[in-house]
């Protein structure tokens, strides 16, 4: 007995001294622990060339906090310091969902980062009204052409620029190649009408027609009804649910019915309702494994699928690409996309050298490493799209060049608020809870009641 | 019992501090750090409950009471509610006389008793994170629980319960046991330390059995522990929150939501923080008449003058 | 007489040691199932460290194939554990200590002394246990800022101390309370003051509450969250739950190594646990209550 206490004790005290000796913290930026205090003054009117002599520091945000696309911003961040000696960038690298809890309080206590990770659309709006970003407009007026126009309408706000997107995407359909040729599936699908035969087909031979997160991913099965509405509604209804409020159009019903008839079929993986996207069991493994012929995803899919695959690289079988089907008697084009992309966020006290550090980033070497990273990122600087040399990723990049029209993650165009009143609705869908007409009603009435 | 004012000893050691000095002194510390960290914080947060305010803007739009009538008019809310009844309920008809069973097994010298008071304590050292996901896994199509019952040749028992509206709540409160009874067994182990064995050893040598021994020994003097017992286990069943959000985040279509699920997904997702302070005062005041009304009828005895009659 | 009853009292002990036997079986054959249901989660948490996500999702029921060691010794070799490991430890010591001595002091004058509002004050106390404490962040963030203790372990634990207080009054009130009166007086008829009394005699026999509540509190700061997340800003100060943060990403997460490292993470607490267990086994010895 006493001799187990010794041991415990041992145990404690000698993790303790180890950790006490293995040396001080891994502090990610090339400068010491800088105050977080807002830039000298000289920083906001001051001309580029007068404010290079000062020190100046930088925070910036991401949440790119696995490899590769940790260390490449940390190689930006190098190389920028390196050609203007006088900018330290300290950066913060959280993960996503830490990001947003971590964020908010900053904000609260006063602190904005200069440049932080954003979405651009409404959540980037609410930011802009609580006053907390700067307008970059006339910053980046000299090159804000050499971006992708819709990418970069996506950080605008009643006109004015706020952010600058590094990375544009779009959700299609992935589809497990062999699995569809054992159905007989010759081609995918390219209407709803062929979708809905290809899920038949795939259940007669056993398949799990469609693999979809629920619980705690319900954005995935969001994804479903948000592509029919965009189908059924086009561009300018569509703008104006997300814009005025106004979710009123029949065309949203019949998103609905569409995504009933489908999930009537029950052509979902065994307990999908609790099933999350990422990690073990979820429904990205699901597809992953075999198990599932399709699945509705951003372009990041490939790379959550193939950290669950057996030796972490590609999947082991034929992956393919198709973009949404089309929906005949939809005021929307079947070439319009539904997606979104990642960007940075300019912070109020922001000094002139943040801006110019995201114009070096968007430049198109940088925009071209990224690229080639072939992680799932989609740069949209213009020239950029040939660094992706992914065969899948490429499908994508082409239907997004296509697209005249690509429709923002509903719950980064409205509100997070809002968001989460979509996803909720559209679950009930999913889950046999609720109707067709109650989703789009259920909605407008929080949008419009300020939601 | 009675309490003596220690009249007679001050006359013979005066205390170095007078019964004044110690009844102020003595909380002192307590009281300033308790005020400071938890009486400003409920304050403000009470205070923004006023409010409509989505925490990035200054807080200026006063709404008075009207988060706290959208919250009780919410049916989403109303059904969460019900579902922590549901949890209190089961809470105490099953992990309560569970804990209290481990404990006085557990309180009985033998070989490796150690090992089990181990065991049974961990579920609760994990933290809620790490339950989510091992119970996700375990309990999700082809997992562990479905290879187990299948391998008895009970495969058709499986059932995803984490993704049926209807099973989802039972099935967390699976989860929850195993995750909190260690707790309960934790403090009536230590309630049971302070029964001396010589009782016990009194009532053997008087004929009784071990049950009786425990049934009119044991239990009455463990009455108090148990009484905290419950009463944590009430409150803590109102307040559940980060073992279901880890596991179906209230869902799936809010089967498994409880107050504090719906607080934090409608206050704190949805930058909602002036609704989500409404619903923590709601919340807050439940607990609160629950505990007043417990302490007044259940714990009186162990008091000695509840509140609502004043002091001894 | 006399001999029947002691024949009554020896046929009921070789009932009562028959039925002991028996009661001892059974009771074996419980604990031995009830252990293996209670420890499957966690053996599952431990061995699926030892998988990766492939083998997490393909065969959650059989054993690692291959044994994928490197979650473990990757995070064991890293930095980075055994920093918030210390951090984690630093900051629940902290709040333990703080937390003991604020509460026995409070919990000892509520059980023990009256005085008009003492039942108020103490419903006061056990008010904070009531408050959702997730709604108070903000508003607790901005206090620690104003304070001045941000990013310091400080401005964790006396906050966690703070919101730990009415669940160890509560528990410390009824045990203070039953320690008889007539102990009191013999310790202050022989000198010792009330304070005396208090840490002399009380305390050391309240070994065994305080060492289950010393393992509550260190559990409950063990495994928190969203004060560290809000609080701490250097990653050099993150405590253990932070850091499992990196091992997801916005659009995936790796199962298998957050499985690896929170299995290690509870290592210390379980350590802690087995060392202050002692206490519990220890307990209260007769003589000193022998009136």
């Amino acid at each position: 007995m006493r001799s187990r206490a010794r041991f415990a004790v041992l145990l404690t005290t000698a993790s303790i001294a180890f950790a006490a000796c293995s040396g001080g913290g891994a502090s990610p930026s090339p400068s010491s622990a800088s105050s977080v205090a807002p830039p000298p003054s000289t920083a906001a009117s001051a001309p580029a060339s007068q404010a290079s002599t000062e020190p100046v520091t930088i925070n910036w945000w991401h949440i790119a906090n696995n490899d590769p696309g940790k260390s490449l911003f940390q190689k930006f961040a190098d190389e920028y310091h390196a050609a203007h000696p006088n900018v330290t960038i300290k950066i913060t690298v959280l993960e996503n969902d830490t990001f947003k809890p971590k964020l908010q309080t900053e904000i609260q206590g006063g602190n904005v980062p200069d440049l932080f990770q954003s979405w651009g659309g409404g959540g980037m709006a609410e930011q802009v009204d609580a006053g907390v970003l700067k307008d970059i407009t006339a910053d980046v007026a000299s090159w804000k052409d050499t971006i992708n126009q819709g990418a970069l309408g996506m950080y605008q706000y009643k006109g004015k620029q706020y952010g600058i997107p590094y990375d544009l995407g779009m959700v299609g359909v992935w589809y497990n190649k062999d699995l569809f040729q054992q159905a007989g599936i010759s081609a995918p699908p390219a209407t709803w009408e062929d979708l809905l035969a290809a899920v038949d087909k795939l259940k007669a031979k056993g398949i799990t027609p469609i693999s979809v997160g629920g619980s705690p991913a319900t954005w995935t099965e969001m994804f479903w009804w948000a592509y029919l509405a965009t189908r059924e509604c086009g561009q300018e209804t569509m703008l104006k649910a997300t814009n005025d409020k106004d979710w009123t159009d029949p065309c949203f019903v019949e998103a609905g019915n569409k995504v009933k008839e489908l999930v009537d079929k029950k052509p979902f993986q065994e307990g999908f309702l609790a099933a999350n996207w990422d990690g073990a069991g979820g429904s990205a493994a699901t597809m992953a494994l075999q198990k599932s012929g399709m699945l509705l995803q951003g372009q990041w899919a490939p790379g959550t699928m193939q950290a669950n695959t057996a030796d972490k690289k590609a999947v082991p079988w034929n992956l393919g690409w198709f973009p949404f089907p089309s929906v005949s008697g939809g005021k929307g084009k079947a070439t319009d996309g539904f997606g979104g992309g990642n960007g940075f966020a300019v912070g109020k006290d922001a000094p002139p050298e943040a801006v110019d550090f995201l114009k070096y980033i968007s430049e198109k070497p940088q925009a071209d490493r990224l690229g080639s990273l072939n992680t799932g990122f989609l740069p949209v600087t213009v020239g950029s799209e040939s660094s992706v040399t992914d065969p899948q990723l490429t499908s994508v990049l082409d239907a997004r060049s296509k697209a005249d029209y690509v429709q923002l993650y509903l719950d980064q165009a409205t509100s997070t608020d809002l968001g989460n009143v979509i996803n909720d609705a559209v679950a009930t869908l999913f889950a046999g809870t609720g109707t067709p007409e109650q989703v789009p009603q259920t909605i407008d009435a929080s949008a419009k009641s300020g939601g | 019992m009675t309490l003596r004012t220690g009249r007679a000893s001050a006359s013979l050691a005066r205390p170095r501090f007078g019964r004044l000095g110690v009844v102020v002194l003595f909380p002192l510390p307590a009281l300033l750090l308790y005020a400071v960290f938890v009486g400003i914080p409920i304050i403000q947060a009470a205070h923004y409950s006023f409010f409509k305010w989505n925490g990035l803007t200054p807080l200026s739009n006063f709404v008075g009471l009207a988060n706290y009538q959208r919250a009780l008019s919410d049916a989403t809310f109303q059904l969460a509610a019900t579902h922590n009844a549901i949890i209190i309920f089961l809470s105490l008809a099953i992990q309560i006389p569970f804990s209290l069973g481990i404990a006085l097994m557990l309180n009985r010298r033998f070989a490796g008793r150690w090992l089990f008071r181990l065991v049974f304590f961990a579920p609760y050292v994990i933290s809620e994170v790490i339950a989510g996901v091992v119970w996700r896994l375990i309990l999700q199509p082809d997992g562990l629980a479905d290879g187990a019952l299948t391998a008895m040749g009970l495969g058709s028992l499986y059932q995803p319960w984490l993704a049926d509206p209807n099973t989802v709540l039972w099935a967390l409160f699976v989860i929850i046991s195993w995750k909190y009874f260690g707790f309960h067994m934790v403090i009536m182990l230590a309630g049971l330390q302070g029964i001396p064995r010589e009782l016990e050893e009194a009532a053997a040598i008087d004929g009784a059995t071990r049950r009786q021994a425990i049934r009119y020994v044991t239990l009455p003097l463990l009455g108090p522990t148990i009484r905290v017992s419950v009463f944590l286990s009430i409150i803590g069943a109102l307040q559940l929150f980060d073992l279901i959000w880890v596991t179906t985040k209230g869902g799936p279509v809010n089967a498994s939501n409880t107050m504090a699920t719906y607080l934090v997904d409608w206050g704190l997702r949805r930058f909602q923080l002036g609704y989500g302070s409404a619903i923590a005062v709601i919340l807050f005041l439940v607990a609160l008449v629950v505990a007043l009304a417990y302490q007044r009828f259940v714990m009186r005895r162990d008091i000695d003058g509840a509140m609502t009659t004043g002091p001894v | 007489m006399a001999t029947e009853s002691v024949s009554l009292a020896q046929s009921r002990s070789e009932a009562g040691r028959l039925s002991r036997v028996a009661g001892s079986s059974v009771r074996w054959a419980l604990l031995l199932v009830l252990t293996g249901v209670i420890v499957i989660p966690i053996f599952y948490a431990v061995i699926g460290g030892f998988k990766d996500n492939y083998q997490l999702s393909a065969s959650p029921m059989a054993l690692p194939n291959p044994w994928v060691v490197s979650n473990y010794t990757d995070v064991l070799g890293s930095d980075t554990f055994w920093i918030q490991l210390k951090n984690s430890v630093l900051i629940a010591a902290i709040t333990t200590v703080v937390v003991l001595v604020f509460a026995s002091l409070a919990a000892f004058v509520f059980a023990r002394r009256s005085f008009p509002g003492r039942e108020v004050v103490f419903t006061l106390f056990t008010l904070g246990l009531l408050f959702p404490s997730a709604v108070a962040i903000l508003p607790l963030f901005v206090l620690v800022r104003t304070l001045g203790l941000l990013d310091n372990p400080l401005g964790i634990a006396l906050p966690q101390a703070a919101f730990a207080l009415p669940l160890t009054i509560i528990i410390l009130r009824p045990f203070f309370r039953s320690i008889p009166v007539e102990l009191e007086d013999a310790a202050l008829i022989d000198g010792c003051g009330t304070f005396g009394f208090f840490w002399r005699i009380l305390l050391p026999l309240s070994r065994p509450v305080l060492a289950t509540l010393a393992v509550l509190t260190i559990v409950a700061s063990w495994n928190q969250f969203l004060l560290p997340l809000v609080i701490l800003s250097d990653q050099a100060n993150w405590t253990l739950p932070l850091g499992v943060s990196n091992f997801s990403t916005q659009y995936s997460s790796d199962t298998a190594r957050i499985l690896a490292y929170t299995s290690l993470s509870l290592v210390p607490a379980l350590v802690f646990y087995l060392f202050v267990e002692r206490q519990l086994v220890g307990g209260l010895t007769s003589g000193a209550v022998k009136g």
